[in-house]
């Protein structure tokens, strides 16, 4: 569960705003780092691992609501200082297509890059424990830690953020400022995969209070909670497997990809020639 | 979807948004950008779709092409209101919300060549970030096109016969894997023919032909009328919004328009 | 002519002559997993205004040199040198003078129509829009594509893409030519036409590198021709004739000479008295009708 799908309006000023601000200044740090290590060079790469996660994310398991993020293979590939880059991209791309809002950009790049960077980490140290020829093992186990730690994370910003939401004017069907009776008004729509929590209440009558309304209209932490902890570890085992499958395949066809660093130089492939010589 | 499909709408178009310059639709998509942001108001948002439906019908965008790329985010943006709105309503304006934002994205993509949408980007963002930008939307294509053709072959190759889970997801993997390795290659065969041809951290582009001050002033005002009245609409909410369907009537009007003008030119 | 069979007897040159605008001497690049290129042997050159062939079976590193020629791999070993400087370091010195057309040029077209492409690389360098129309015109008009001007590159032809992207390439008028496979794709009608603009160029004192496997169109393409053997190595070079009557270099190296040397080889093995080969028609019917009268 590597980024929040929340639109714009629901969580508070200070929160985004404060996403933001660290995710440019990290950007910033990152491109002036990666121009002085001639980083460029991995560009193509940093564009088709955005470009895999950007379609993993957006290949939505639907009746679960789960999509594999593939953000530990990215992070083992790219490294950290690209990892920040590749995060920015591929949430200013989601965002720009409606997937999450564009004022939680820079929360979400906070969330991708922190795990890209933990997966990375964990799978370097779990290399150095266990050797290269279990890579796949390696990848596996990071990818399921690494995402249990950034799902609480989530669950955490989601919390701060929303018990601070405050009403939001949801227009003209709005039931508070209705004048006529709408179908709505009488939760005739029960939405959502599980049951239970504030959120669930049926809608604010006319004269109600504003906190009352708030507490309906903002997102439910305890039920987000629930929906990722339950589902999240199915997801997590389903990524881990994913991931130790491309890790193993990478790792034996191509390995300087994987144990090389950033800036291995001996990658460039071209296919049938370096048969030529011994 | 091939890429060659959104350059050959991009280029091949000649609607007054086509001819638009590339600058004043950026600043456009921008303004109706955060016009979705700003506004709560299902009727609002609703006419901003209109709008963007009666838009992409002057420009004759192919429709299968043009909604189909729109839909995604409103698909995900639906699972997501599935998984945690509050209420229904809420739910359906967060799904608004991407359709909007989705359209306009694939209004601009559309009807402007990449290198015009992605020249004014790169002055402003980090060098390492305009130039991966440019790769991860290149890559994107590359990366779809080559999928279908993967999962193909390895369905050929006995990877997926039915009934079996737990092997085709095997399969499926390991096609991810070759998918990667076959991307990677092909996308640094592209970077370095761009290097080759003289591409250094931004692409330099061409001045936008025939572009109109007229035709760029309606499209700035009518984004900026648009977001002005998400603002305004968001901020007297209490006394404007019984009000809202008179936000509809302007871009009703303008799809009525929209489609009698290109029904005339068929 | 010259012969190189035993790797390590040759002579580099080291530095590049006045005339020699390409050098490439002893270039070995490895890979972590063991495999390797080795472009030992002969010292390759292309001289100011000449056309010159590397001809070579699949997998000798034809591809590999080319891509130490364009600076986009660093010579782990040997020496590289185009226009005088080190490619790999130098490129953003040279890489005006240089034109390039690779093998798959499905991939390297990058605008998104045939004008735009060809103008993509003087526009990159910041020439004035004047110029880099007047530039697309002549690229297109040498061509012969002007039709395709508004075309969108992706929906043409193998053939025609192969075309734009030479015309991309000819754009910046380029000093260094360095060609993949230029021919392929091509009708033959247009191959021809390929080759004299090829000539034509060359006589302007345009340097033309080009890896090919298309053999019978290297007598009329090109005026000197290098053969690397399967280990990589550049175990031959000389003018088109000289080349294809080293038959037993080329057998080691799994060449097929063009189906003329081979017609006058066999002629030569059935009788000693036979002509020297001919590698054009004309050629050919003249020493045969010499030979029978």
């Amino acid at each position: 569960m590597s980024h929040i799908h929340i639109p714009d309006g629901v969580l508070p000023l200070w929160l985004w705003g404060l996403g933001w601000l660290v995710t440019l200044v990290l950007v910033g740090a990152a491109g002036k780092l990666a121009e002085r290590h001639d980083m460029r060079r991995k560009v193509p790469l940093l564009g088709v691992t955005a470009a895999l996660m950007l379609v993993a994310m957006s290949s939505e398991i639907i009746p679960i609501a789960y999509h594999v993020n593939l953000t530990v293979v990215a992070g083992i590939l790219l490294g950290p200082v690209l990892s920040i880059v590749a995060a920015f991209i591929v949430e200013l791309i989601l965002a720009l297509l409606g997937h999450g809002g564009v004022t939680v950009i820079g929360l979400n790049t906070l969330i991708v890059a922190a795990e890209m960077i933990i997966g990375w980490t964990l799978f370097r140290t779990f290399v150095a424990l266990l050797s290269r020829k279990r890579a796949g093992v390696a990848a596996g186990m990071s990818t399921v830690i690494t995402l249990a730690i950034t799902t609480t994370a989530l669950v955490g910003i989601v919390w701060l953020g929303g018990s601070a939401a405050t009403a939001r004017e949801t227009g003209a069907l709005d039931p508070a400022d209705l004048s006529f009776t709408n179908p709505f008004t009488e939760g005739v729509f029960s939405v959502g995969l599980f049951s239970g929590g504030e959120a669930d209440a049926p809608s604010a009558p006319a004269d109600s209070t504003q906190s009352a309304a708030s507490e309906s209209n903002s997102l439910s932490v305890k039920r987000f909670a629930a929906v990722v902890y339950t589902l999240g570890p199915l997801g997590w085992l389903f990524e881990a497997l994913i991931t130790a499958a491309i890790v193993r395949y990478v790792t034996r066809v191509r390995p300087t990809l994987i144990f090389s660093g950033a800036l291995a130089e001996k990658e460039r492939r071209i296919p049938g020639d370096e048969a030529g010589g011994l | 979807m091939h890429i060659g499909a959104v350059d050959e709408s991009a280029t091949l178009g000649r609607s007054w948004i086509h001819t638009a310059s590339p600058i004043t639709k950026l600043v456009a998509f921008a303004l109706v950008l955060a016009a979705a942001v700003v506004s709560w108001n299902l009727l609002v948002l609703a006419g901003l779709l209109i709008l963007l439906v009666s838009v992409a019908t002057t420009a004759r965008l192919k429709p299968g092409l043009a909604y189909s790329l729109a839909a995604y985010p409103a698909l995900f943006a639906g699972v997501f209101a599935f998984a945690s709105a509050p209420n229904v309503l809420t739910g359906l304006i967060i799904v608004m919300k991407a359709a909007v934002a989705g359209l306009a994205a694939v209004t601009l993509i559309l009807t402007t060549p990449y290198p015009q949408v992605f020249a004014p980007v790169q002055r402003i963002v980090p060098g390492i970030v305009g130039d991966a930008l440019l790769m991860t939307y290149r890559s994107t294509f590359l990366l779809l096109d080559k999928f279908s053709n993967l999962l193909t072959a390895i369905r050929l190759r006995s990877g997926l016969r039915g009934g079996h889970p737990l092997r085709s997801a095997r399969a499926t993997s390991q096609a991810l894997g070759g998918l990667l390795l076959y991307s990677f290659d092909l996308s640094q065969r592209d970077y370095d023919i761009m290097r080759l041809r003289g591409y250094q951290d931004r692409l330099k582009t061409s001045l936008p032909r025939g572009a109109t001050p007229a035709r760029d002033a309606f499209l700035l005002a009518a984004a900026l009328l648009a977001l002005a009245t998400s603002i305004v609409w968001r901020l007297g909410a209490a006394v404007l919004n019984p009000y809202s369907w008179l936000v509809l009537l302007l871009p009703l009007a303008a799809l009525i328009a929209a489609a009698l003008t290109s029904r005339r030119a068929l | 002519m010259s012969y190189e069979t035993a790797p390590d007897e040759h002579v580099h040159a080291h530095e590049a002559g006045p005339d020699d605008v390409v050098l490439v001497s002893c270039v070995q690049h490895s890979y972590e997993d063991g495999t390797a290129v080795h472009l030992c042997g002969l010292d390759f050159i292309a001289k100011r205004g000449q056309r010159v062939a590397v001809l070579g079976p699949n997998g000798a590193g034809k591809t590999t040199m080319l891509y130490h020629i364009l600076g986009l791999m660093k010579a782990q070993e040997g020496l590289v040198r185009v226009f005088g400087r080190d490619p790999a370091e130098e490129w953003p010195e040279i890489r005006q003078r240089i034109g390039v057309v690779l093998q798959n040029v499905d991939e390297q077209l990058l605008a998104p129509t045939v004008a735009e492409d060809i103008a993509f690389s003087p526009r990159q360098y910041g020439l004035s829009e004047p110029d880099i129309a007047a530039r697309v015109d002549r690229a297109l008009g040498l061509l012969d594509i002007e039709k395709l001007r508004d075309r969108v590159p992706h929906n043409l032809s193998g053939g025609e893409k192969r075309k734009v992207a030479m015309a991309g390439a000819l754009a910046m008028k380029p000093e260094l030519l360095v060609l993949d496979e230029p021919f392929e794709g091509l009708d033959p009608a247009s191959r021809e036409r390929m080759g004299e603009m090829l000539k034509l160029l060359a006589g302007d004192g345009t340097t033309i590198v080009m890896a090919t496997h298309d053999i019978d169109s290297v007598p009329d393409m090109a005026d000197y021709a290098y053969v690397m053997a399967p280990g990589g190595q550049i175990a031959l070079s000389g003018t088109p004739a000289e080349v294809f009557s080293a038959a037993d270099v080329l057998a080691a190296g799994n060449i097929r000479p063009p189906v003329l040397a081979s017609l006058f080889m066999r002629l030569r093995e059935e009788s000693a008295d036979a002509p020297t080969p001919a590698l054009n028609v004309d050629a050919a019917v003249e020493a045969l009708i010499e030979w029978r009268g």
